[in-house]
């Protein structure tokens, strides 16, 4: 089994953005053009309540589904059925549940009965809230839920989701690196894959994802990461750590 | 063309079965669709080719221990059992790329090299009961059938629809070769 290096992309009302600390914060002017050496790409919704078009991502979906041959997830305000069904629609492989998983975790069982496990992503984002004490926040890192990294993995497990996406707000576009003792909590509370993301700035960080964090597969939103020869070179550096990837 | 139509499967050429999600619901569906005795008759009567794809290659095989015992479509040798590796870091579903060792030829392979990657996502693996009929695997805590193929038939665990290059030169192969 390789292990994962995934591109996330962030879209506010339909453009491309990047990130920090879970604000848009620079706007991408140039296409994104999939390259063959990625191995799954994820579709985030970061548009704050009404100050957007749901189409305008709908669109981006779709044209990802059409012209990407890996797996493509989408997320972003999820909360019910048909939202599920309209990203499976569009041509997503899976969704990214977060906000809406928090406010009924029993969404994830339902969802994960109709479609599968296979088709849920269970996102969560954690805020450091000081001395090695981490505490879920729903709606986009606004508001705290007074729940532990962990026990929420392990709640999401049990109802059924595939996969457990964590994510640092605090690292979120900081280039320092992934939180990895975040990642390794959580991994080593649940059997599921766990995708880390939030805060990779080099190869180095990758690596440490894998070796340190425990993680299944490394996430970034980087687009300075995206180029053909950029994921390539990032590939490489991971093989010669001895981690085993999709080259 | 997607039809769950029974006259229309009938005056195709050849047929994928796909499908994701549990064992159970999917044989529940094909049954409620009427689509077992069509698809009895297009493929072991007519011989029709069709692939199946991961719950699709699944449906194929003699019955699963997914949620409760079921059984499948039967047509092949072989049963569906859950992934339990030992190893606490191989996590369960098996998600990601991972390997095919060929284990005999099959015209799916043509074109492709032995190093070639695929993209699985799956909790219950393919245990064959006839050796004959797989044609290729994949280790994960244990070695599971990832392809087989009798006759007409031809099934893998792993998407080739989501497995860029290789993945489509695969489907390919079926299109224009089976």
């Amino acid at each position: 089994m390789r292990k994962r290096l995934i591109t996330v992309l962030t879209f506010n009302d339909g453009v491309l953005f990047r990130t920090k600390q879970f604000e848009p914060d620079y706007r991408y002017t140039h296409n994104f053009v999939d390259a063959w050496s990625v191995d799954e790409i994820v579709v985030l919704d970061v548009t704050r309540p009404n100050q957007g078009k749901k189409q305008n991502f709908f669109k981006v979906v779709r044209e990802f589904a059409g012209t990407c041959f890996v797996p493509l997830a989408a997320g972003g305000g999820i909360r019910t059925m048909e939202d599920v069904k309209q990203f499976l629609e569009l041509g997503a492989d899976k969704v990214v549940l977060n906000t809406g998983a928090i406010q009924r975790p029993e969404f994830i069982g339902e969802v994960a009965r109709a479609y599968g496990s296979q088709c849920v992503v269970l996102s969560m984002d954690a805020r450091n809230t000081g001395s090695e004490m981490y505490e879920i926040c729903s709606d986009l890192g606004a508001v705290p839920t007074g729940m532990t990294p962990e026990e929420w993995a392990r709640q999401a497990e049990a109802e059924g989701a595939g996969e457990i996406m964590v994510a640092s707000i605090d690292r979120d576009g900081s280039l320092q690196g992934y939180d990895l003792d975040l990642c390794r909590r959580v991994a080593e509370a649940v059997n599921l894959p766990v995708l880390i993301s939030g805060g990779a700035g080099n190869w180095r960080h990758f690596v440490e994802g894998f070796q340190v964090g425990g993680a299944s597969a490394v996430c970034t939103s980087n687009i300075y990461h995206f180029t053909e020869t950029s994921i390539r070179s990032a590939k490489k550096a991971l093989a010669d750590a001895d981690i085993p990837v999709r080259i | 063309m997607i039809s769950a139509d029974p006259h229309i499967l009938n005056c195709t050429d050849k047929l994928i079965l796909p499908g994701v999600g549990a064992f159970g619901d999917g044989m529940r569906n094909l049954v409620k669709r009427g689509l077992v005795e069509a698809l009895n008759q297009i493929v072991l009567e007519d011989g029709k080719p069709i692939l199946g794809i991961c719950l699709g290659a699944q449906l194929m095989c003699m019955e699963s221990e997914e949620f409760g015992s079921h059984e499948g479509l039967g047509w092949v040798a072989a049963r569906i059992v859950k992934l339990s590796p030992t190893d606490r870091r191989l996590r369960v579903p098996h998600v990601g790329w991972n390997d095919l060792v060929r284990r005999q030829s099959s015209i799916l392979f043509d074109g492709l090299t032995d190093d070639s990657l695929f993209y699985y996502v799956h909790s219950y693996a393919i245990d064959v009961l006839d050796p004959e009929i797989c044609v290729g695997e994949c280790n994960y805590g244990q070695n599971f059938c990832a392809a087989f193929e009798r006759d007409n038939i031809y099934a893998v665990q792993f998407h080739p629809e989501k497995s860029q290059r290789e993945g489509l030169t695969m489907l390919g192969n079926f299109l224009n070769k089976a």
